[in-house]
């Protein structure tokens, strides 16, 4: 038992370190529309998985990495619209979703199969998830150590960056490839409706706590590794389910790191204003 | 891959933004070839800035065509025309909180050119050096870019501009924070670069003091349109 909520727990840590990351990336280089919907049609790959009797892990990363890469070669083209695109396909992912898991043979919502892509489920973690985990977790370190000077300019000024000749659409497709990669490898952990907390909840939280880009980047991944972890220890203490309990865990942290923000602004007001001081 | 000899060309362009009725720069014609200084001025809302970042291609027009380097700003491969291209945005300011240093924000000038995990060369580190020297910003290398008044930030941007040693250089209100013996500063180290390099700048400014006396040519702009210096230049 023991083993086994070890594996959970390192899968936990991982995906919520990546999410982090992934949210940091997307949000600085604002494609944050485009992940949600990469998200979304990652829960649709699931549903089809469903349907298909495959893996759903495997279904949602093939559709969520199509959806990822057709939609940065569209946003490459078009030069307005791509909100509406965005929220286009979401609400298309959303619809398939729906009725994929309508379509599939399982009849009842609560079966294990639906649950997993649903809501999320400890027992769903295997070994093999896990190296899925490592696997994407090393080509992402490594992607960003390759090109950080690239990367760098681009978190700095966009415009600067494409301007100065850096393949700015080639980048924002990599990332978004990578936010398609990770959200269905912890597909599995959260569900499929409450991966995208993991995704924004973390950073949301560490442009609280500090407005350094690096430092930003570095709180994002930590805060998104301890949701992730306690969330699923939580859920595991009071039999709650493992997704629910992340999304709510991450944004008690988001909710804390606001009022500690505004103790902290109050208290340098008050300190700013003090007599002695002034 | 083969460059033409001129910067950029502009044929019968018309740009217009999302949402907007009236296109913001009509049927403009323009050729800008290596080694000249050119100053493009107009009130505000002329079509100035969207002037320069249609010569780059971060504008495409929905009428007629642009070239930079003769590539067409269409196309993917424009990408290697910009690597020979620096550029200094009307919105250079960061916020306090930026911590980039100013050495960093320079040398962010070379990604273009770098490959997978390669750093700066000796060189280049030197060209940083010698630029901010140039610049009188040396003294603030190693200080966070958001902590600087306007006028150093807009310097530094420009140094970074400079150290990539652009082919062409499109510089879009490059004197709106300085001071005047800033501004003279900044003219006269963008003279020399033209003179030295036989590069093209091309400035846009609605202020054209100093810059004017440094000028090959000048072009004003009203309404989107050109209403003189239209051409070749």
């Amino acid at each position: 038992m023991l083993e086994f909520l070890g594996l959970a727990l390192l899968a936990a840590v991982l995906s919520g370190n990546l999410c982090g990351a992934i949210g940091f990336y997307v949000q600085r280089l604002k494609i944050t529309t485009l992940s949600f919907s990469v998200a979304h049609a990652a829960l649709a790959g699931a549903s089809i998985g469903l349907i298909l009797n495959l893996d759903p892990v495997y279904s949602a990363m093939i559709v969520a990495v199509a959806s990822a890469l057709i939609l940065g070669v569209i946003f490459t083209r078009v030069e307005y619209g791509r909100e509406l695109i965005s929220m286009a396909v979401f609400s298309t992912s959303s619809a398939i979703a729906v009725f994929a898991i309508y379509l599939s043979n399982v009849r009842v919502l609560a079966t294990a199969s639906i649950a997993v892509v649903l809501w999320g489920s400890l027992l769903a973690i295997t070994v093999e998830k896990l190296i899925l985990l490592l696997l994407t977790l090393f080509i992402f370190v490594l992607y960003i150590l390759a090109y950080k000077i690239q990367i760098d300019s681009m978190l700095y000024d966009v415009k600067m960056a494409e301007a100065e000749g850096i393949n700015v659409q080639m980048h924002m497709l990599i990332m978004l490839f990578f936010a398609g990669l990770i959200i269905s490898s912890s597909l599995r952990l959260t569900g499929g409706f409450l991966v995208f907390t993991l995704l924004y909840n973390p950073v949301a939280a560490s442009f609280q706590i500090s407005r350094r880009a690096h430092m930003q980047l570095l709180v994002s991944s930590i805060l998104g590794a301890s949701s992730a972890s306690s969330g699923l220890i939580v859920s595991y203490i009071l039999d709650w389910p493992v997704g629910a309990t992340i999304a709510l865990v991450s944004s008690i942290i988001l909710l804390s790191a606001y009022i500690a923000k505004i103790i902290v602004e109050a208290a340098r007001r008050r300190c700013l204003s003090c007599p002695m001081l002034g | 891959m083969r460059f033409s000899e001129e910067v950029v060309k502009l044929k019968d362009v018309w740009v217009a933004y999302s949402g907007s009725d009236r296109p913001a720069m009509r049927n403009i014609n323009l050729t800008v070839s290596l080694g000249k200084l050119l100053l493009i001025t107009g009130p505000n809302g002329a079509g100035k800035t969207t002037l320069i970042e249609t010569c780059l291609g971060l504008l495409k027009p929905y009428r007629g065509s642009a070239y930079l380097f003769g590539v067409d700003t269409r196309s993917w491969r424009v990408r290697y025309s910009r690597k020979m291209c620096g550029f200094v945005p009307q919105d250079f300011m960061k916020p306090p909180f930026e911590t980039y240093t100013v050495r960093h924000v320079i040398r962010l000038g070379f990604a273009p050119y770098k490959s997978i995990f390669e750093s700066l060369t000796e060189d280049e580190n030197r060209r940083i050096q010698r630029i901010s020297e140039l610049l009188e910003i040396e003294d603030l290398l190693d200080r966070p870019i958001g902590t600087l008044s306007g006028g150093q930030q807009q310097r530094a941007v420009i140094a970074r501009a400079l150290a990539r040693r652009p082919k062409a250089l499109f510089l879009d209100e490059p004197f709106s924070s300085l001071d005047r013996e800033g501004r003279k500063l900044i003219s006269s180290v963008i003279r020399e670069y033209v003179d030295s390099e036989g590069a093209s700048v091309i400035i846009v400014s609605h202020d054209v003091n100093p810059i004017i006396d440094y000028a090959d040519i000048v072009v004003k702009m009203e309404n989107g349109r050109i209403i003189s210096g239209e051409g070749y230049a």
